[in-house]
């Protein structure tokens, strides 16, 4: 077993000791035992450092990776199954190395952060317990090697987010939001676990590394639209943990949980889980299963987007931009382009886990009050909150020099390649919707921003109406939750929620990803995370042929800056002029083979798209910025009366595309009706025969009872009557006189003698 | 007249007959338990002069051997007939066998 290896179960055990430890004894440590989570994931988060240290730094290979693993379960020979193993193991590749240190040092920050958020609270402990659970599930994510203890741990990361999300459970609507989350990801997980059994029926193993080896060897007995099926179950997963339409709508609801646990779970690992989890599979997904991804990845990217920008409470506008960063990932992943969007994973981790972290600072400090219309001018009281937050935002909305803008870009670009590659038409939406969102987010988020940080304070303004504050409180575990809200009492946080703030916006900055600020091609990241090649692509003809018709399917073409790969994609106009922009932009990557013509295509023309879209994005992001000034800080055009100009646009983006009215209508009524069909079903028919044949025994019963009253009885009590009777004469006989008893014996001699005698005579 | 002066079978069984008789008389008409006891005496007295009889004109010592156990065992029977009746006198103060009827229902 390798020394990393070792190292790594000893992180991926570390919460669950911290998990253990609190749970059971958080009461009676000093503090609550806090300092016990924090001390064990700072020691995780220093073991990861080393092995991020080891595999990215130091062996600084694209292809390292190191797996272990063990049989768990062996169940023999299962009639009907064949030989059935359940194996366990961990892999460390560069992607296993990077979210390994992402997720422990978000972890470790949130830790720190919540000693100061979370201070006071009466579950203060159990919070603690809590993190660490999920930690361990998320590093388990990141860690497994195969789709099984995937799925134990993917099942775990949804425990975890609904006990946090609804770790206020006096509240309604904490206890709601918990139960929504965990309905939605048990619809995806379903999908999810149904493809693993695809997989697992026509190759009897869970492992990654075999499916794939059987895939590339063409081992997959069923037709390939079982593949893309396969495909498209697993992504369900995704799609209801990484909160993807139409399974998005838990997380903007999950914000009941504690604010730092929004910025652990719902903004930087558990949703990421899902497109970490596509990730894995993304060299099975088959083009078609691709394009699915790809679409219902641009659709939550702008759906998202849309309704962040109506949105007032600020932990919802910031919900809704991460739903919509999901989308650019997924997004990412469904064309291709997969580094760009695993390196998206990563910034976005940061930048929205800082956002996050700095709107609790803020509602920290403004008392509980979350509602945007009622901050303003809080940039004179919070000024490292503000400089970092802004910070995070220029990231998110995706502006040079910044991590989101080289992430972003580079997904954009993959899409604009993958929209050539496909024939343009229909898939020129996806890079079209992509572009809409970035200027969408730079929209809201610079709303966001001014709202919250700019102009004077307006706390005054809020109608003291208390059911609205019910509404809007969503934090009300505090004591002085209900405090005057007044600007004086707005203060700085301390410094354990000030410094991973700052950590976290320093993670936001170009540098630490990339030497270039306009390309993150160049960078280590997307280096050391090449986009892998499929095994499925160059097993279907239908698609190869469609691409490069005259190219022989299996031939390797090597994709950047190899001339010799440029006659065999030269067969179409289309892979022509991606030839020659790939010698252009040939620094890209180091020789990676393609089998697969359209993965080849695709992965360069997103290359070669690399500059349109900077142009593009920076476009629309300034757009974005502009517009927001105009309405909100030159105030040209007024924002309420636009709204109302165009209120049903307005309704339909604020109610969030009534989507949850939508499932309320059809899911949920429907589920209803069925109960209610069943239950009358069960009370009619069920019930019924069983009553009847309960009446039926219960006639037979009284019929048994009669006979045994009437015949039996009878019986019994007529002996005992006949007994009763002639004992009562036959007492009279027993007088208790001796002289009696003599002379009846004495006759009774003579009546024998007489007898006798009278026999004798005749 | 030979049939008065020699003793035979008949005289003995004939006065066996009446002792039985007495026997029985005093066993039916007496209320006195021990007067009772003495009618079984007489009762059992007779049953040994019927079985020597038999025995001293059928030649076998059977009969003698009987009376003998007889003997014996009207000793013992009237060992224990006396304390029973020493007893009922004791909790009824009387030795009247019609008032000994607590037995009776």
């Amino acid at each position: 077993m390798h020394s990393l290896i070792q190292l790594s179960i000893v992180v991926l055990l570390l919460p669950l000791l911290s998990f253990v430890i609190l749970i059971f004894f958080n009461r009676r440590l000093p503090r609550r035992g806090d300092f016990i989570g924090l001390g064990i994931l700072g020691t995780a988060f220093g073991i990861s450092a080393y092995i991020f240290w080891s595999v990215i730094v130091q062996a600084y290979d694209p292809a390292f990776r190191i797996a272990w693993d063990f049989t768990w379960i062996d169940l023999g020979n299962v009639p009907g199954v064949g030989p059935l193993q359940i194996k366990m193991g961990v892999v460390i590749d560069n992607l296993t190395a990077i979210m390994l240190a992402m997720v422990t040092l978000i972890s470790l920050l949130v830790h720190l952060y919540s000693t100061g958020y979370m201070a006071g609270d009466k579950n203060y402990g159990r919070y603690f317990a809590f993190l660490g659970i999920f930690t361990f599930s998320m590093l388990g994510i990141v860690l497994s090697d195969n789709l099984f203890s995937i799925y134990i741990f993917w099942e775990l990361v949804g425990l975890s987010s609904y006990l946090l999300i609804g770790f206020f459970f006096e509240k309604d609507s904490a206890a709601d939001a918990q139960k929504k989350a965990f309905l939605a990801n048990r619809v995806g997980d379903i999908g999810m676990w149904l493809g693993i059994l695809i997989l697992y029926s026509q190759f009897h193993t869970f492992s990654f590394e075999q499916i794939y080896a059987n895939l590339a060897a063409g081992n997959f007995g069923l037709s390939n639209a079982w593949l893309t099926a396969a495909g498209i179950l697993l992504f369900m997963g995704c799609v209801g943990k990484s909160a993807q339409f139409p399974l998005h709508v838990w997380l903007p609801d999950a914000m009941e949980g504690p604010t730092p646990v929004s910025a652990l779970i719902h903004a930087a690992t558990m949703v990421a889980a899902g497109v970490y989890f596509v990730a894995r599979i993304f060299i099975m997904l088959t083009p078609d299963a691709l394009h699915v991804i790809a679409f219902i990845g641009a659709c939550t990217a702008f759906m998202a987007a849309t309704i962040a920008i109506t949105q007032n409470d600020i932990k919802r506008v910031l919900a809704y931009s991460t739903v919509s960063q999901l989308g650019y990932m997924v997004l990412g992943l469904g064309v291709g382009a997969y580094s760009a969007a695993l390196f998206h994973l990563v910034t976005h981790a940061f930048f929205k886990a800082c956002l996050f972290l700095g709107s609790g600072a803020i509602i920290h400090a403004m008392h509980h009050e979350q509602d945007m219309r009622w901050m303003g001018g809080l940039r004179k009281h919070m000024p490292w909150t503000f400089a970092t937050f802004t910070l995070a935002t220029l990231a998110l909305a995706g502006l040079p020099l910044t991590s989101g803008f080289l992430s972003k870009d580079a997904i954009l670009a993959g899409a604009i390649g993958f929209a050539k590659v496909e024939g343009g038409g229909i898939y020129y939406l996806i890079p079209v919707l992509g572009f809409f969102s970035a200027m969408l987010t730079a929209f809201y988020m610079g709303r966001q921003i001014w709202l919250v940080f700019f102009g004077d304070s307006r706390t005054h303004l809020k109608p003291a109406d208390t059911s609205h504050q019910a509404h809007h409180a969503h934090d009300t575990h505090a004591t002085h939750a209900d405090a005057h809200h007044s600007t004086h009492a707005v203060h700085e946080v301390s410094w354990n929620m000030r410094a991973p703030l700052v950590i976290l916006a320093a993670l936001s900055i170009y540098a630490v990803y990339s030497p270039d600020p306009l390309d993150g091609a160049k960078g280590w990241f997307m280096k050391m995370i090449p986009t892998p090649a499929t095994v499925v692509g160059a097993a279907n003809p239908q698609k190869g042929a469609l691409l490069t018709s005259n190219a022989p399917l299996h031939l390797a073409s090597v994709v950047p800056s190899s001339e010799t790969a440029a006659p065999a994609l030269a067969a179409t106009p289309v892979a022509a002029e991606h030839a020659v922009a790939t010698a252009e932009h040939g620094e890209a990557k180091g020789g990676h083979i393609y089998s697969d013509p359209r993965q080849a295509e695709i992965v360069h023309a997103g290359h070669a798209a690399h500059f349109t879209a900077i142009y593009i994005s920076s476009i629309m992001v300034a757009l974005g910025i502009i517009m927001a000034f105009v309405v909100y800080v030159f105030k040209i055009i007024d924002p309420e009366k636009t709204a109302r100009l165009i209120r049903p646009l307005y309704l339909f983006s604020l109610n969030k595309w009534y989507w949850d009215e939508i499932y309320d209508a059809t899911v949920i009524k429907g589920s209803m009706a069925l109960a209610k069909m069943l239950s009358w079903f069960d009370a009619k028919v069920v019930d019924g025969m069983v009553n009847g044949v309960a009446l039926l025994v219960k006639k037979f019963a009284f019929l048994n009872d009669s006979f045994d009253k009437h015949v039996v009885d009878g019986m019994v009590n007529f002996t005992a009557f006949t007994v009763n009777t002639t004992g009562a004469v036959l007492r009279k006989l027993q007088t208790g006189k001796v002289q009696t008893y003599v002379v009846m014996l004495l006759l009774a001699v003579f009546g024998y003698f007489i007898f006798y005698f009278t026999r004798l005579i005749y | 007249m030979e049939q008065l002066t020699t003793i035979g079978l008949n005289h003995y069984l004939t006065i066996s007959a009446f002792l039985l008789g007495f026997g029985l008389f005093a066993v039916m008409t007496r209320k006195n338990a021990i007067v009772i006891l003495m009618g079984v005496e007489l009762i059992l007295n007779a049953a040994n002069i019927n079985f020597l009889a038999f025995s001293k004109y059928n030649g076998g010592m059977e009969g003698v051997m009987f009376a003998l156990f007889i003997i014996v065992i009207a000793a013992a029977e009237a060992a224990i007939a006396l304390a029973i009746v020493i007893n009922i006198f004791k909790i009824f103060k009387s030795v009247d066998v019609s008032t000994v009827d607590t037995m009776k229902e």
